[in-house]
């Protein structure tokens, strides 16, 4: 245990470190040797380098984490704060398949689970990562084995399916974070619901880890991890200034932090970098793209392995996407947070997700966004296996259109099968999109 | 062969408004599947549950959901959106799956209903301390709004006597189900009788029950090769017909729409009659929407299929339906390592079935002959 604590240690400060220092350096140098391409994009934004190092340590640390410290795997809209606090080392499974989606390695896990029963129906997610963990392969090299598999329904209740079926392959304990979806105004047993939860998952992971947590030390976890969406928030801000400094193609790039590693300084240090290069460029009038002509809204998930063409696709029509309904929801619950009163502002920030609130919300938010960042177009990304957030997108197109005004186009895609994506037939339909901004 | 009561019954609307004219009771249409059916006819609330409805949709607004969202959500807003509930009084919507959550919101917010909406989370996991304190508030809150409809409290001595009705009720649902083999009828009879519970009001549909349980016979058994079947609603009904044709019969039932709702432990009344709906929501079989233990459900059915000596199974999907689907590997894998042939069939609410099906359901019963003669030696 005590050596595996030090393998773990030295992974994520040293060796992690070095090869990161190593795999840049070779890089540059192949990048040197490369002509520069013209292309429709702005400068590169430079953090991103430090992005890449800040996860790929993390990942690499992970490989040494089980055996070492506590080990969870959970998923994006889970409160990792609270696990954090006792130490724990946490793993989600669909930043895992957001990756593999976008290093192209989908298909092929995807058809283990597929082999394995799962249909091609369900969660694109779902079926990569459960295809990685039936075959051990993952572009990750290693995954830690988790000592607890936990679920929290604000995304959506498919996680609890995936996560159920994970922890049942696994052998491990299963926790359900159930957040009772909210129509309308929130109903106060129903937070009262997800603070009872929040202290039962505070037993759990105190069992599992074999420590005790004072409220201090859950406390400033939780300030860090709000200081980290406050910081997200201001770069996702600055788009609002026209050019924008970066596009939501980079926001979906920059978004992994706030999501893995929500309740470090790592994140935050990482942030505040970020964000006073953003400022940097909107003081030289650096924008994301070269010509931005018009701003849009995208609705969401990413499309992971068609993300390059897509990006160019619209930055060469002078198009930039500058807010996204996907990328606003790691700050959106901030105005909920009150230091004073950890335990239930944290049940009504989880219970506040855009996925876990009625279509009524969802228009208001996506109008706000529109309006805020000054948006003359909406991309609604119409998911086919992501039931909860396409449901009602043909709706949300026609209140839009008539009470904003604004153009809407739907596309219909997967978010990480590329087999469900028509390339001809989604360029027509954008091509058409933008057409009409003539 | 003697018929069950209610065969080719398609008298739902007349039924609804003879329910309003001569009990003045209010009517709810009720999405699938889990709901307080006790608390409704405490509250002289007459369900009648909408399971789409099959066949086509009834109307342009299935449109607006995407084709890869399960028909009985898609099918239930055209027929929302067409009138086709206006007979109703308003719509109860369980927290079902991620499908009926997004039709909770689109059908009242953006157009397909415009009188009254209810919503009832049941809490996911499993049985807890705080799911027990929310379940308890979540129904106290839901009787209250229901008083928008009643213009009446809830009276718990009501409570208590529609909690009392609904125990017999489940009893002889189990009965049928468990005994199946003593009844001489086939499955499509049986299952219309069981499915009639759907929509009538529940001492009308426990007179089925008493007349239907006053035909099993121990002296008859069923005659034909005995099959289990899991899956979400028994539709189309043409399954039965199906199995029937090939010489099969259910023995044994896991449907979420029929024995997944058959709770056999039925809870002892509690002083207080809102304690026994609490017991009630975690004594039933495990349901895959419920997001009970995989292992569980799985034991469960296990257990049912050695009990009700079936000679295969049969997994009856609903396509898109993520709840059950992400199951479907678990439970293949567990049957088939104990050499019980598994046929998987996956249907669409909008068609009848598919000639290619039939087959396939004839090839696999023809299959089964076998096994079931090994397991006639043995038993
Ligand atoms: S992609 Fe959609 S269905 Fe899949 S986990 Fe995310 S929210 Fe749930
Ligand atoms: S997804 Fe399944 S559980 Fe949900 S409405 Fe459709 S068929 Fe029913």
């Amino acid at each position: 245990m005590i050596s595996r604590r030090v393998q773990y240690e030295v992974a994520g400060r040293v060796t992690g470190p070095i090869l990161m220092a190593l795999q840049n350096y070779q890089q540059q140098r192949r990048r040197r040797r490369r002509s520069p391409k013209d292309n429709p994009f702005g400068p590169p934004i430079q953090c991103a380098r430090k992005m890449k190092d800040l996860m790929s340590i993390y990942y690499y640390q992970g490989r040494w984490a089980d055996g070492a410290v506590p080990v969870a795997w959970i998923t994006s809209g889970f409160p990792v704060e609270l696990l954090r606090a006792f130490g724990f080392y946490s793993v989600y499974p669909e930043n895992h398949g957001a990756l593999c989606a976008a290093r192209h390695m989908m298909p092929e896990l995807a058809a283990v689970a597929e082999d394995a029963g799962y249909s091609r129906d369900l969660c694109a997610y779902a079926r990569t990562d459960l295809g990685s963990v039936l075959s051990g392969n993952t572009p990750l090299g290693r995954i830690p084995k988790p000592d607890l598999v936990a679920a929290c329904s604000n995304i959506c209740q498919t996680v609890l399916y995936w996560f159920r079926s994970i922890a049942d392959h696994l052998g491990v304990p299963f926790f359900v974070l159930d957040t009772p979806f909210v129509y309308g105004d929130f109903k106060q047993h129903h937070l009262d619901y997800v603070s009872d939860q929040l202290l039962e998952l505070s037993d759990v992971a105190s069992r599992i880890s074999g420590r005790i947590v004072t409220e201090e030390e859950l406390l400033e976890v939780n300030l860090r991890a709000m200081e980290g969406s406050r910081l997200w928030g201001e770069c996702l801000d600055i788009s609002r200034t026209c050019p924008s400094p970066w596009s939501s193609f980079d926001h979906f790039y920059h978004m992994a932090p706030i999501v893995t590693l929500r309740g470090t300084e790592a994140c935050n240090a990482y942030y505040r970098e970020l964000k006073d290069e953003l400022d940097d460029r909107v003081a030289k009038g650096i924008g994301g793209i070269k010509d931005e002509r018009h701003r849009l809204l995208w609705d969401n998930i990413a499309i992971w392995p068609k993300m390059r063409d897509l990006s160019r696709l619209f930055a060469t029509h002078g198009f930039c996407f500058v807010t996204a309904t996907y990328t606003n929801a790691w700050r959106e619950s901030l105005p909920f947070w009150d230091p004073k009163d950890w335990l239930r502002s944290s049940a009504k920030m989880l219970s506040n997700t855009i996925l876990n609130r009625d279509l009524k919300n969802r228009l208001r938010v996506m109008t706000g966004l529109i309006e805020d960042f000054e948006c003359d177009g909406v991309v609604l990304h119409s998911d086919r296996s992501c039931k909860p957030y396409s449901v009602g997108q043909y709706d949300l197109k026609g209140a839009l259109t008539r009470e904003l005004g604004v153009k809407v186009a739907v596309i219909e895609a997967d978010h990480a099968d590329p087999r469900e994506y028509a390339d001809e037939q989604v360029e027509t339909r954008l091509l058409a999109f933008m057409e009409s901004f003539e | 062969m003697r018929e069950l009561p209610g065969k080719g019954d398609d008298v739902r609307r007349e039924y609804i408004s003879q329910q309003q004219r001569q009990h003045g009771r209010k009517v709810l249409a009720v999405l699938p599947i889990h709901y307080p059916k006790e608390l409704l006819t405490a509250m002289n609330l007459l369900a009648v549950e909408l399971w789409g409805p099959p066949g086509k949709p009834r109307g342009p607004d299935a449109g607006r959901i995407q084709t890869y969202v399960c028909a009985v959500v898609r099918n239930a807003l055209a027929f929302l959106a067409s009138g086709g509930a206006d007979v109703v009084d308003g719509v109860l919507f369980p927290h079902t799956c991620d499908s009926i959550q997004g039709l909770a919101t689109q059908a009242p917010d953006f157009g397909g209903w415009g009188k009254q909406v209810f919503r009832f989370l049941h809490p996911k996991g499993d049985d807890r301390p705080s799911s027990r304190t929310f379940i308890r508030r979540e129904l106290e809150v839901l009787a209250v709004e229901l008083e928008r409809l009643t213009h009446a409290p809830l009276e718990p001595e009501a409570l208590g006597r529609a909690i009392d009705l609904h125990r017999e009720i489940h009893a002889l649902r189990a009965r049928l189900v468990d005994r199946r083999r003593c009844l001489p009828v086939d499955d499509l009879a049986l299952y219309t009788a069981l499915r009639r519970g759907e929509f009538l009001w529940p001492s009308d549909h426990l007179g089925e029950l008493r007349e239907a349980a006053a035909v099993l016979d121990d002296t008859t058994a069923q005659q034909g090769t005995p099959v289990m079947i899991t899956g979400l609603v028994p539709e189309p009904m043409t399954i039965f017909s199906a199995l029937d044709e090939a010489g099969a019969f259910v023995v044994a039932d896991d449907y979420a729409a029929v024995g997944r709702r058959i709770v056999r432990d039925y809870p002892k009344s509690a002083a207080d009659p809102l304690d026994t709906l609490v017991d009630l929501q975690f004594a039933g079989p495990p349901c895959s929407t419920r997001t009970i233990a995989q292992q569980r459900r799985i034991d469960v059915l296990e257990q049912t299929f050695d009990r009700s000596g079936a000679a295969g199974l049969i997994i009856h999907m609903i396509k898109f339906c993520e709840p059950e689907l992400f199951d479907v590997p678990l439970i293949r894998r567990r049957f088939e390592a104990k050499g019980v042939p598994v046929l998987y069939l996956e249907s669409e609410l909008e068609r009848e079935l598919a000639g290619q099906t039939v087959t396939r359901v004839e090839a696999f019963v023809e299959m089964l002959r076998p096994v079931q003669i090994q397991i006639g030696s043995v038993t």
